[in-house]
């Protein structure tokens, strides 16, 4: 029997590990490292999910540990020499005499006085290496408790900057959102531009208007013109709601006849600029940063939405095919 | 045929990987052999305390005999000298020291292998680095089967180790990557062997909805199942799941089941549910989109495999060889190393229905054909069938001298650092 049926289906494991990887080096950048997404990966969670863990007061603990240590500095003279007293001295006086009676005999066979020398010089050396033990100590003591500050610094700073990261993203994709908001009110503005420029009585170089035989509004509010209408004509009256009867439908295809067609074909200037009869507070604003918003602007408007402008007062607005 | 089955401990309510292994194999074994289990009276596998009465008991079935450990483990000295042996140039005394603190050491239960040896056709030792299995097979080695559950860990590394794998019969490994290691070691390249691994007892039925039901689980989850510990990477599980909640799926979370010996985050997404009965379990794992498991170090992941058996996909640990190498071959599982990659992964399976559903199928056709019960049962047979003919051919394999150095020898201070020779063994997963 084999040992193992190895499968030969489409899935490929390693296949799939390699575009996962591929897909994380595309989306991670050149931010971090491995090696150092291992480290934050391995950095307590509990600071990250509790705030109260971060302590306020760093720069306060940075400036009682940064204190400096006092210079080193070697004694001028060690606390405990080496002499001639501590080779032979003794409390015993008896020990003390035979030792100074016998100390020629010793002179004989070598010099005390140079072993006593170097005996002297190593107990220097040994105080002075003492000093520095416990200086270093201290240092390396201070080091330690700076290093835990200094883990803690790198740790905030890390998390900041990924705060940072974040909402720089979201920066960027706002900016971007409201260039193109802007980019649509600009050519909203300039088609506008074109509509006032061609209303009646505000070119320059037009004669004034003849008196019109009603007083005209340009935003006149839509209910007002019904409703005597309605009293006057009780088989067209708007219902409840302010739907208008199949009278003032038909009256207003009518118009439209006149104009030269159904739907919104505007008459065109001689610099290719359509005319517009709406105010713009008539004009149906597309949701800023709408793709199809400049569409819709520039006359390729559907049907119900040119419905919806009639029915918001253009009944009562001036005529453009009258002038 | 009369088997003999050694196992450090033996007991229907033991779940440690190789004493359950031993016990699958002794249960479904029974149905082809007369087979007869030779443990220890211990429970706890810290302190070898003997707590099962000695002698013989049936448990579901199968002959029990238990005998009494000489002492229990003393952790002090035991970790003394695993510190020694495992990162210190070291004796051969040393070692044996290692393996007697180790535990559990029952002379009577190896004198009884030595007494009884010839009544059996083939002794099955569980578990190569314990102290019955070092002295066992040098009592037996014409009759001994090693089932080694070998980990990537240092005892693989220690002088005894190659010595055990080179002085049996045959061998019965998990997984191709425990083969290739052991066979790094020991170079028993002669030795036969063959990848087997372990079945499981799956539940014929389980639901997935009946466990959400009952412990109020709704929506996706991620499932672990086993010792929520650290050495089982389950700090690093938590770890890597807490940092990329912002990356997965809002629903998506962490179920545990098992003994908590590790602080859990307090965290609404992560539900830990205890220990739980077989068919909870499997209900469990009806009702989870995938299996994490962030192990180390496994030999062969039963859990694992019982996902597969449900047509669950696993997500493994990529620095466990074993379970890497498992996720490639049976085309049912991803891996993870890093904590991008981790979340990246599961993000995939857990949002990728038809890559689940693939990798699902593929999880349940690989155990179907490698870890099924007449799978697993008829390797162990061909293997008994193949010794046999050995021996009755006359060319069985001449066993090597199993006899330990001599006085000075062993206290010669020049064995490497076990974790030394670890280090230079391959590693990777097995893809040939």
């Amino acid at each position: 029997m084999a040992d193992f049926n190895i499968r030969t289906d489409a899935v490929d494991v390693e296949q799939i590990m390699r575009q996962i990887r591929a897909r994380i080096q595309e989306k991670r950048g050149v931010d971090y490292t491995e090696q150092q997404i291992q480290e934050l990966a391995n950095v307590k969670l509990e600071r990250f999910l509790d705030p109260k863990g971060v302590r306020s007061d760093l720069v306060e603990q940075f400036k009682r540990r940064d204190r400096k240590l006092e210079p080193f500095h070697l004694h001028p003279e060690p606390s405990h020499g080496f002499d001639a007293e501590m080779l032979y001295g003794t409390h015993r006086g008896i020990l003390r005499l035979i030792r100074r009676l016998l100390n020629p005999i010793l002179k004989l066979f070598f010099n005390p006085g140079t072993v006593i020398h170097a005996l002297h010089k190593q107990t220097e050396i040994n105080s002075l290496y003492e000093g520095q033990f416990y200086f270093l100590r201290e240092k390396i003591q201070q080091r330690d408790e700076i290093d835990v500050l200094y883990y803690e610094l790198v740790h905030n700073l890390v998390l900041e900057l990924t705060r940072v990261g974040i909402e720089n993203r979201n920066l960027k994709m706002r900016l971007e959102s409201l260039s193109s908001r802007m980019d649509f009110d600009e050519r909203r503005a300039r088609a506008l531009e074109g509509v006032v420029q061609y209303r009646a009585g505000t070119g320059p170089a037009r004669e004034a208007p003849p008196p019109e035989p009603r007083s005209f509004n340009q935003t006149p509010p839509p209910q007002q013109p019904l409703e005597p209408r309605a009293q006057t004509q009780p088989g067209s009256a708007p219902d409840e709601h302010g739907v208008e009867s199949s009278t003032a439908r038909r009256r207003r295809r009518r118009r439209r006849g006149r104009r030269g067609g159904r739907g919104r074909v505007p008459e065109m200037t001689s610099s290719g600029a359509p005319i517009e009869t709406q105010s713009p507070e008539d004009s149906a604003t597309p949701p800023h940063g709408d793709p199809t918003a400049d569409a819709a602007l520039l006359g390729d408007r559907s049907e119900p939405d040119f419905e919806s402008d009639s029915d918001s007062g253009e009944d009562e607005g001036p005529d453009p095919s009258a002038q | 045929m009369k088997l003999a089955i050694v196992v450090q401990r033996y007991g229907a309510e033991i779940n440690g990987g190789a004493e359950l292994h031993a016990r699958y194999i002794a249960e479904h074994l029974s149905r082809h052999a007369d087979v007869e289990v030779l443990t220890t009276c211990a429970r706890d596998y810290v302190t070898w305390r003997d707590e099962y009465p000695a002698g013989v008991e049936p448990v579901h079935g199968v002959p029990v005999r238990r005998f009494r450990v000489d002492h229990e483990r003393d952790v002090h000295v035991f970790g003394r000298l695993s510190d020694h042996v495992f990162g210190h140039q070291h004796s051969y005394l040393d070692e044996l020291r290692w393996l007697d603190a180790e535990g559990p050491k029952s002379t009577a239960l190896l004198s009884h292998v030595r007494a009884a040896d010839a009544t059996y056709d083939y002794v099955l030792y569980f578990s190569y680095r314990y102290f019955h299995v070092y002295h066992g097979v040098r009592a037996t080695p014409t009759r001994a089967i090693l089932v080694p559950t070998a980990e990537r860990d240092e005892a693989v590394g220690l002088a005894i180790s190659p010595r055990i794998f080179r002085g049996v019969r045959a061998l019965m490994y998990n997984s191709p990557e425990e083969r290739r290691m052991i066979q790094a070691v020991s170079g028993n390249y002669d030795v036969p062997g063959v990848v087997v691994g372990i079945g499981s007892e799956i539940a014929k039925q389980s639901q997935g909805d009946r466990f959400r039901q009952k412990y109020g689980i709704a929506g996706p989850f991620a499932l672990y199942v086993g010792r929520i510990d650290q050495n089982k990477g389950c700090r690093e599980l938590f770890s890597f799941y807490l940092n990329g909640l912002q990356a997965l799926p809002r629903s998506l979370r962490l179920v545990l089941i098992g003994t908590a010996v590790l602080p859990i985050p307090d965290h609404p997404r992560i539900h830990h549910l205890g220990f739980l009965e077989d068919q909870d379990k499997f209900d469990a794992l009806a009702a989870a989109d995938l299996l994490v498991m962030p192990s180390y170090y496994e030999s062969l992941s039963m859990v694992a495999l019982e996902a597969w058996a449900v047509g669950k996909p696993v997500l493994a640990n990529g620095k466990c060889e074993v379970l890497r190498g498992q996720c490639i071959r049976s085309k049912a599982g991803l891996y993870y190393e890093t904590p991008a990659e981790f979340i990246e992964t599961l993000r995939t399976i857990a949002e990728s229905r038809t890559l689940n559903a693939a990798l699902g199928a593929n999880g349940r056709q690989f155990f179907q054909q490698n870890y099924s019960w007449p799978v697993i049962e008829q390797k162990y047979l061909d293997m008994f069938q193949r010794l046999k003919e050995a021996d009755d051919q006359g060319r069985a394999r001449l066993q090597p001298d199993l006899r330990e150095p001599g006085f000075f020898a062993r206290r010669r201070r020049t064995l490497r650092p076990a974790i030394d020779v670890l280090a230079e063994l391959p590693s990777g997963p097995v893809l040939n």
